[in-house]
């Protein structure tokens, strides 16, 4: 049994570094593992970031979305970068609907403010986010004509999930209703500052939540005496917060923490795994909400290292999300996307959001609120396509200047064994440990099977070639895992 | 760009890690694998994502649910009551419960190109193509988007019984058990919807055929190239099947069966544009010369009508297909009988791409063996807000095809305003429910669809619910008179 004082081995720091970010810099595994560096501190050296602000050139979807890919590209607090995915999905809001886009940025701004941060402070900076009072009706809650969407996701999605962990209903819809009555009248002004307008109010003071579900009793909670008016839906998130499972457990802790032990490590992690990482005592995120201690107990504990370090896929991978995938590969290959709209140098030109889509995700655009289909969901015939015709376009960049790919000057082109150039290139891609023999054996057949002797030097041979082993391990099913 | 078919057999028969792969895909052996029970036919699923206001779909012009529709939706600002005159070209049967005359959204007679027209769905009914379903539902029913649709796409109100597989998933994977190079599935979309959801067939997801090749080096190509490529590819993703973890054995699947499918459906294509016939049908869909329809909902359906076509010529032998359109979750600004408002653009969008697509699959002499099913996860709210409405319970479905016997079914929900529940919900009516309201559990209409056009027995797909003590579904119960014989 490990815990976050035990040594950090060399297949656990390179899971580390590839679940919390994108690409596995060797500087990092090496300087860690020559000083010997325990778990616990890995994780601190992670978390030590401060966060950064988002301010983009230029108030278009094109713009936003570049902008935040191009952060990812060059950050090197790519666990920020990560935690705002996150939160992204998590809090999900689409340019589509809320239409404009500086709300849009004035979002993702707040989940970078709070994105390792308090976690209630979150979702009540949410209440009065106006992208998120756009996309969830918010402005469009009045007293004579009650609109559900937000009091029903705030509790679905942002905080209480549908079920406890016993499987039992945490909030019904008469719940829904009180909640929307408590936002009723929220609106934004010119400078998008939230305000509520009174004559649009239910100042009701008889708003009570939760009578049969949670901890409560019968009487439920009545959370208007805690203010009217403005105070209420602040007064509604401390509320939602004190919910307890049928097992006495923190609602919100687990589910958030389920939700964030399957985005960086391993889908359907067991409840011990869950109630381990939102901890007990004074620093237990049901106490704290502070998210960098939760993330702290996940990078720190046994289960996030299972599947590390096996040879071959090992059990309890996880599918990369396409963002990642793109961000993860641009950075290994050093290649760095041109122009105002991230092109290759080769290929069709397309723009790397154009790319994105097809792979099924589009940032600031979401499917629904739900956020995006992680795991499988991810993989289809037609998303598959798109990633591999990423990877075309991508080893097929030889237009010159610096967004080529230039594999001559990752591989070193005096290798003549199949196998050794096999091994150089996984190596490149951060994915050695994860081939088999077997499959190591069929990329070097490829390098001699309907080709003269291997020839790196030659570039038709290295053009053919070794570009389309590059290829083939950028496609092949253990480069979509992390 | 298309791989051709003598390339493709030449890097089938190299991949000899391939039984995986072996060439069904072509010839008399890939057709055999039409044995399935569906036989020569074809469903199609329609789905309407966000909740479908079923109360302005199939509305109520007369006896006792018009002076309950009226007192729940309003005129004026914001109202979204259809008023007669707004009804007055879309009247369909009567209500079988109450007898009370109904009508479709006139928005189902209406092309989205801003003609009135005679077109739509309404034009379908009228032919009597199209069964009208009405109050489909489930007991204890929830107005979460998400666990609705899972619930429709599982067959299982429960969520307990199926996880990760949908009722026409499970189907295709016994239908086509031990075919593991088959393809009876294709969704127009990005991914594969939970509704075809298994884990032994293959089920594609395309979003445009002609783009669907594989993405080789233009510049590097070769066929002694690709067949190395192509070996190799196929080793790696046989090698991930065989894997230990879920998503590497997923991967391993989908990567192969992909690459062998850009063989042959990118073809697809070309095969419908040069028969002169569904070109000039092809141009109906979209932006062509007369403009079409030209909405996704019509554009994803000319890729089915393109995949029916190539089946017909024996290219392929797929059977089921998905299609969606979005939208329904019309919360806020959705509009009564105005041609320009939300509700209105998306009904007149879905009939008229519905009756391009029949039409389509009329001229190729196919209708009466296809099946298209429209559903959403849930209605909407009786009372309505603002001017938008609410998550409801019940709504309508609808079947449409050449030997769907086309009619009202299933009794309008009881919207009488003191009759519903404490949500403002039309409740749930059991079997044998003393008045006459009983709703249909949209299990009756898949059983009737797997037991009629799918000649399986449903108990091997769907479980009968045993929290309703009024029902006793056995195979031969599923049986709605929803097809001519």
């Amino acid at each position: 049994m490990g815990d976050a004082n035990s040594t950090l081995s060399e297949a656990e720091a390179r899971h580390l570094l590839r679940r919390t970010g994108f690409d596995v810099s060797e500087k990092t595994v090496e300087k860690w593992i020559a000083g010997g560096i325990t778990r616990g501190e890995a994780a601190d050296e992670l978390l030590k970031f401060k966060p950064q602000g988002f301010k983009p050139n230029g108030n278009s979807f094109e713009a936003i979305h570049d902008k935040w890919l191009k952060f990812m590209l060059k950050t090197k607090a790519a666990l920020q970068e990560k935690l705002v995915l996150f939160w992204h999905d998590h809090f999900a809001t689409g340019i589509s609907k809320v239409g404009d886009p500086v709300l849009m940025t004035k979002q993702n701004a707040l989940l970078r403010q709070y994105c390792k941060g308090d976690f209630k402070a979150l979702v009540k900076a949410i209440n009065r986010d106006p992208a998120t009072m756009e996309y969830l009706d918010t402005v469009r809650n009045s007293k004579d004509g009650l609109n559900e969407n937000y009091g029903r996701e705030v509790q679905e999605l942002f905080t209480l999930g549908v079920k406890d962990s016993a499987g039992n209903d945490t909030y019904t819809q008469e719940d829904i209703v009180q909640i929307a009555r408590a936002f009723t009248g929220w609106r934004y002004n010119e400078k998008d500052e939230p305000f509520l307008r009174e004559s649009r109010h239910d100042f009701g003071a008889d708003k009570v939540i939760y009578k049969t579900t949670g901890q409560f009793g019968p009487a439920g909670v009545n959370f208007t005496a805690a203010g009217t008016g403005e105070g209420e839906i602040d007064a509604v998130i401390d509320v939602i917060f004190q919910h307890r499972d049928t097992d006495g457990r923190s609602t919100v802790a687990r589910r958030t923490a389920r939700r964030l032990i399957e985005f960086f490590g391993t889908p359907n992690p067991p409840l011990d795994f869950v109630d381990d990482v939102v901890g007990t005592g004074p620093e237990a995120f049901d106490q704290t909400w502070i998210v960098s201690g939760l993330l702290r107990r996940i990078f720190t504990h046994d289960d996030f290292y299972l599947g590390a370090g096996a040879p071959g896929v090992a059990d309890h991978k996880s599918i990369a999300w396409p963002i990642d995938y793109v961000v993860t590969t641009l950075r290994t290959l050093k290649i760095k996307p041109k122009g105002k709209d991230l092109v290759l140098a080769g290929g069709e030109y397309f723009a790397m959001r154009d790319h994105l889509s097809g792979m099924g995700q589009v940032l600031f655009e979401p499917p629904s609120v739900f956020g995006w289909d992680w795991e499988s969901s991810w993989i289809s015939s037609a998303t598959l396509l798109a990633r591999y015709g990423f990877v075309r376009d991508l080893t097929s960049a030889r237009d010159g200047g610096g967004t080529s790919f230039r594999p001559e000057k990752l591989v070193d082109l005096e290798l003549t064994d199949a196998d050794d150039i096999v091994d150089a290139v996984l190596a490149v891609c951060g994915v050695a440990a994860l081939f088999t023999n077997t499959e190591k054996t069929a990329l070097a057949n490829y390098l001699t099977d309907g080709a003269g002797p291997i020839d790196l030097a030659d570039d038709d041979y290295r053009n053919r070639k070794l570009n389309g082993l590059f290829a083939l391990v950028l496609e092949s099913p253990a480069y979509q895992l992390v | 760009m298309a791989i051709t078919r003598r390339q493709f057999l030449k890097c089938g028969s190299t991949a000899a890690a391939g039984a995986l792969l072996a060439p069904r895909l072509f010839g008399s052996s890939f057709v055999q694998d039409a044995l399935a029970a569906i036989g020569n036919r074809y469903f199609v699923v329609l789905y309407l994502d966000g909740g479908n206001d079923g109360l302005n779909t199939v509305v109520p012009t007369g006896g006792v649910l018009r002076p309950w529709y009226e007192s729940a939706r309003g005129t004026g600002a914001g109202g979204l009551r259809l008023e007669l005159a707004d009804l007055a070209n879309t009247a369909i049967g009567n209500d079988p419960n109450t007898g009370s005359s109904l009508a479709l959204h006139p928005g189902f007679r209406a092309s989205p190109t801003g003609g009135a027209g005679d077109g739509g769905l309404h034009a379908l009914y009228q032919q009597g193509k199209v069964a009208v379903i009405q109050g489909c539902g489930y007991p204890d029913y929830t107005l979460s988007h998400e666990d609705s649709r899972l619930i429709f796409q599982t067959g299982d109100p429960s969520l307990s019984l199926y996880p990760g597989t949908g009722w026409i998933g499970r189907h295709l994977a016994d239908a086509y058990a031990g075919q593991s190079t088959a393809i009876p599935g294709v969704a127009i979309r990005n991914s594969v919807p939970v509704d075809f959801r298994q884990s032994a067939t293959s089920v594609l997801a395309v979003r445009r055929l002609r783009d669907f090749s594989f993405p080789y080096d233009s510049d590097y190509d070769s066929p002694s190239e690709r067949t190395a490529r192509n070996t190799a590819f196929n080793a790696l993703h046989a090698s991930a099947q065989s894997g230990v973890d879920p998503g590497f054995q997923y991967i391993g699947t989908a990567g192969a069966t992909t690459l062998a499918s850009t063989a042959a459906y990118p073809a697809l294509h070309s095969l419908y544009n040069n028969n002169p016939t569904r070109n000039a049908f092809g141009k109906l869909y979209d932006n062509g010369t007369p403009a079409g329809v030209n909405r996704s909902t019509s554009r994803d359906l000319l890729e089915v009508a393109k995949t029916i076509w190539g089946t017909e010529q024996g290219m392929v032998n797929t059977r089921f297909f998905w299609v969606e359109n979005g939208g329904y979750d019309t919360h806020s600004d959705q509009g009564a009988g105005v041609t320009d408002g939300q509700h209105f653009g998306l009904h007149a969008e879905v009939g008229a791409s519905l009756k391009v697509f029949y039409d389509d699959l009329a001229s190729m002499g196919v209708a009466d063996r296809v099946c298209i099913m429209v559903y959403s996860e849930f209605s909407r709210r009786i009372e309505q807000n603002d001017n938008g409405t609410d998550h409801g319970s019940q709504g309508p479905m609808f079947l449409i095809g050449g030997k769907v016997a086309g009619g009202v079914y299933g009794n309008h929900p009881r919207i009488d305003p003191a009759e519903l529940d404490g949500e403002g919900n039309t409740r749930y009516r059991q079997n044998g429910s003393n008045d006459g309201y009983e709703s249909t559990d949209f299990r009756d209409v898949y059983g009737t669809i797997l037991n009629k056009w799918m000649s399986v027995n449903p108990l091997t797909v769907l479980t009968p619910d045993t929290g309703d003590p009024t029902r006793n579904w056995t195979t031969t119960n599923f049986n709605m008179p929803l097809f001519l014989p």
